[in-house]
């Protein structure tokens, strides 16, 4: 997904998101590409977070997918802990186009039942989208920096800024 | 265990009118086991019943109404019963003419056999 595009994914990503923190009830959300492009985000305050759990969503995207693969369990769907006071998931939201890569963290006010239900309404959502019907989602992994830089700075201005 | 979870889900699945039944971890709302009809979407009702139940209970708490043992809820095509089981929750599905004492009466009877 380069630059050119991403204003048009955004864009487009913004409803459904917007939809799945509302009924989901969780405090954050993160959508990136496999490169760790960022291509939505709710609830960060500050830009180096999001740049940051970004990266590392890529990284344990693609060791999951790497250990699953290793272990003959086919696919992954996704990796969940469940702290004492903030849960995580991380699952890939399979698209026409490829994988993205969700990440959300969640609180009492919600639970793993009720954000694999929407996150489930998500990916049906975000594949019907027409900017994700007719895309080269092929991942240069030398551009790795310039999307996760081009991501950033496209959700989140004012937190690229303070980098 | 699991021997004992899927006698008591089998069992409430057997009541007539009943569309099925499933067992909930009442933290995560996350199926442990099921018996359910085909076109009862299973992560919905499981995450969802459990939301409910949590919240009914936190609002039966509140109200100083104590600890809740049924949530029992009524749709114009069917109800939806849902039994605390200590950790795990009890939800049966059920149609609008299915006898809902009987069908209370086996979910009690399998909450208790559970918790």
């Amino acid at each position: 997904m380069r630059g050119a595009e991403l204003p048009q994914l955004v864009d487009a990503l913004r409803g459904p998101i917007q939809v799945f923190v509302r009924e989901s009830r969780v405090r954050i959300a993160l959508l990136v590409s496999g490169a760790g492009q960022v291509l939505a985000q709710h609830g960060f305050a500050r830009g180096y977070h999001v740049m940051n759990v970004a990266s590392l969503a890529a990284a344990t995207h693609a060791s999951s997918h790497a250990l699953a693969g290793l272990a003959g369990a086919g696919r992954w769907e996704h990796l969940y802990h469940g702290g004492r006071e903030r849960q995580l998931f991380l699952a890939p939201l399979r698209t026409p186009v490829g994988e993205l890569i969700l990440v959300v963290i969640f609180d009492a006010d919600s639970s793993l039942g009720i954000v694999r239900l929407f996150y489930e309404n998500l990916e049906k959502e975000v594949s019907a989208l027409p900017a994700f019907q007719d895309r080269n989602a092929k991942t240069d992994h030398g551009s790795f920096e310039r999307d996760l830089e081009a991501g950033l700075e496209y959700t989140s201005p004012e937190a690229a800024s303070e980098d | 265990m699991n021997e004992l979870f899927i006698a008591a889900v089998e069992r409430l699945s057997r009541v007539a009118g009943v569309r099925g039944a499933l067992l909930v971890e009442g933290e995560t709302g996350v199926t442990v086991i099921s018996d359910l009809r085909e076109g009862v979407n299973e992560t919905a009702v499981a995450a969802l019943a459990a939301s409910l139940f949590r919240r009914t209970a936190a609002a039966s708490e509140t109200a100083d109404f104590g600890r809740l043992n049924t949530l029992q809820l009524e749709a114009d095509d069917g109800h939806v019963v849902a039994v605390d089981a200590g950790e795990l929750i009890l939800v049966v599905v059920a149609e609008h003419d299915a006898q809902l004492g009987l069908v209370r009466y086996e979910a009690h009877r399998a909450a208790e056999s559970l918790s």
